[in-house]
């Protein structure tokens, strides 16, 4: 009859294994609890992550439907699972049962028990945040100035909060880590107003950015030495609540380091005002380049002066016949995955030259992969003669 | 949704767990396939002072070695909690879950040669072969590891 032969061996665990002498031997035996334990994992990690996790800083993010990543602090990485076909016996520490082996008899061989036979093991790879989502949450509902300009601070109002998010539920429903969330926020120009995330819709940035505008006409501001003060508080009369309007100073202006301490100095960012001038002149359809660039440059307050250069990544150009007509295409709207922006890219144009298509795709961060890579694994190059432009199409 | 990752046992106290990793699968004789708690696999031995290691399955003898990993492999507990909502809203759910490091390995004693036969040797083998004999009896099968990967849903 066989028996279960019962360990008369004292538990040694883990310790028993990797401090094992030489010329010694201990059993390795089926813990007393051995099971599947499907809520033992193991994870393989670099050791710099180690820190974060200890610190508490590591989180898993997702929706039940998507494959989940590990954030970080600053960094997102998927996970994987990798199995195996070998055994792995996976070993604990010795509890507090081995004190009893001072009781027992010496002779008897020390016992490290498994706890579990583990299938494989996930491991991190490091990835781009994914951030379209973000857009298109914070799209659901914009602020307006019919928003803005309700006095009505009743419950009911505050009771349907359908596309309001708190940073809390962005980061509930984002695979992102939270400084690279942040840096989605700041690319979108969201701004926090009571508490919730919010884009500004396009008539109310416009409203804004047009009454700055105007101030600097009206009180003959220097562009490039605005004083904070003065913009906050010509806008606050105008309408605009104080934290919107230093969210604009803040989308359309840089500070200017002075000293003085007395209050900071701004100044207006070229590129990000003549860009947002661009694309509401555009906004009807395209136009003929001449009549474009005599409405754009109108709209120019005293002291800038830009070229038509500045708009890379904002409009396109198409010659039909002897004219050439400007379109709005903007960067912005392009999805941040290299898979779905070359579609896109190559869906709107067949062939790219190189000068016309890098503001489109310098921002593109794969971990692991060079811009050149990049271009491998998304296009084509081709040039048609020795000395020409290379011409990039699709793959 | 979120998954807290934490360490209860405090910065560097994190106990260290061991693995012994063989190819192949051990498998029990039918008759103890249902009760295998308590159960001998087999004997690990390290015959001299290097970190060479033999384990003997049976009748099987493979020898391995310490190999120290390149990169540490945390032991991950999948924990489940009930929160107590104090004010509910909508179809917020009330259990959460968080994974605990219980323990690290950075260590592995790996076994990766053909298991040599012990039955029909002389002398300990023999010994070895009469001591096991009360042990149910292994079965080594030899295969070479697959690794398949995928992502995974940890929800």
């Amino acid at each position: 009859m066989d028996i279960i032969h019962p360990q008369a061996g004292c538990s040694g665990g883990a310790e028993a294994v990797l401090g094992l002498q030489s010329n010694s031997s201990i059993s390795i035996a089926y813990h007393p609890l051995f099971g599947p334990h499907d809520d033992l994992m193991l994870l393989e990690l670099d050791e710099k992550l180690l820190p974060e996790i200890l610190h508490q800083r590591v989180t898993l993010r997702g929706q039940p439907d998507e494959d989940a990543v590990l954030c970080t602090s600053s960094k997102t990485y998927a996970v994987k699972f990798v199995g195996t076909s070998n055994s792995v016996f996976l070993i604990p520490p010795s509890d507090k049962v081995s004190e009893l082996c001072d009781k027992k008899n010496d002779d008897s061989m020390v016992v490290a028990s498994v706890i579990k036979v583990a299938p494989g093991c996930m491991e991190l790879v490091e990835v781009a945040p994914k951030l379209d989502k973000l857009k298109l949450l914070l799209s659901q509902n914009p602020y307006s100035f019919s928003e803005a300009s309700e006095m009505d601070f009743s419950e009911e109002r505050n009771k349907t909060k359908i596309g309001l998010y708190r940073w809390y539920d962005l980061v509930e429903r984002l695979q992102a880590s939270d400084e690279e969330l942040k840096l989605g926020l700041q690319s979108l120009s969201a701004v926090e107003i009571d508490g919730y995330w919010r884009i500004l819709d396009d008539k109310y940035m416009n409203g804004i950015l047009n009454m700055l505008l105007h101030n600097v006409i009206l009180n003959d501001w220097s562009i490039n030495a605005l004083n904070e003060d003065d913009v906050l508080g010509t806008l606050e009369t105008d309408g605009f609540p104080r934290n919107i309007a230093k969210h604009c100073l803040q989308v359309y202006c840089s500070k200017v380091d002075e000293g003085d301490g007395v209050s900071c100095k701004w100044k207006l960012e070229e590129r990000r005002v003549c860009g947002h001038l661009a694309r509401e002149i555009l906004k009807e359809g395209k136009m003929k380049m001449e009549i474009f660039m005599e409405k754009w440059t109108r709209k120019f307050p005293d002291g800038m002066h830009a070229s038509f250069d500045i708009l890379e990544g904002e409009v396109l150009t198409e010659k039909l016949g002897v004219e050439t007509w400007v379109y709005s295409f903007s960067l912005s709207s392009l999805p941040s995955t290299p898979a779905e922006r070359f579609a896109i890219l190559f869906r709107e144009r067949p062939k790219w030259e190189w000068k016309d298509l890098q503001p489109y795709v310098r921002d593109l961060r794969v971990p692991g992969l060079s811009s050149e890579g990049l271009l491998l694994k998304y296009t084509r190059r081709t040039q048609p003669t020795m000395g020409a432009e290379p011409v990039f199409s699709a793959r | 949704m979120q998954i807290q990752v934490k360490c209860s046992c405090g910065e560097g106290n994190c106990p260290e767990w061991a693995i012994v990793e063989l190819q192949g699968v051990v498998e029990a004789q039918p008759s103890f396939v249902d009760r295998i708690q308590n159960l001998q696999i087999g004997v690990l031995c390290r015959p001299s002072s290097q970190e060479n290691y033999t384990f003997t399955v049976g009748y099987h003898e493979l020898t391995g070695s310490k190999v120290t990993l390149k990169k540490p492999i945390l032991v991950l507990k999948k924990i489940k909690l009930q929160d107590k909502e104090e004010e509910s809203e909508g179809d917020v759910s009330s259990t959460r879950v968080e994974l605990d490091v219980i323990g690290v390995i950075r260590h592995k004693i790996l076994f990766k040669t053909r298991p040599k036969a012990l039955i029909s040797s002389k002398d300990t083998s023999d010994h070895i072969c009469k001591d096991l004999n009360h042990l149910s009896k292994k079965k080594l099968l030899h295969q070479v590891p697959l690794c398949h990967s995928n992502w995974i849903k940890l929800f």
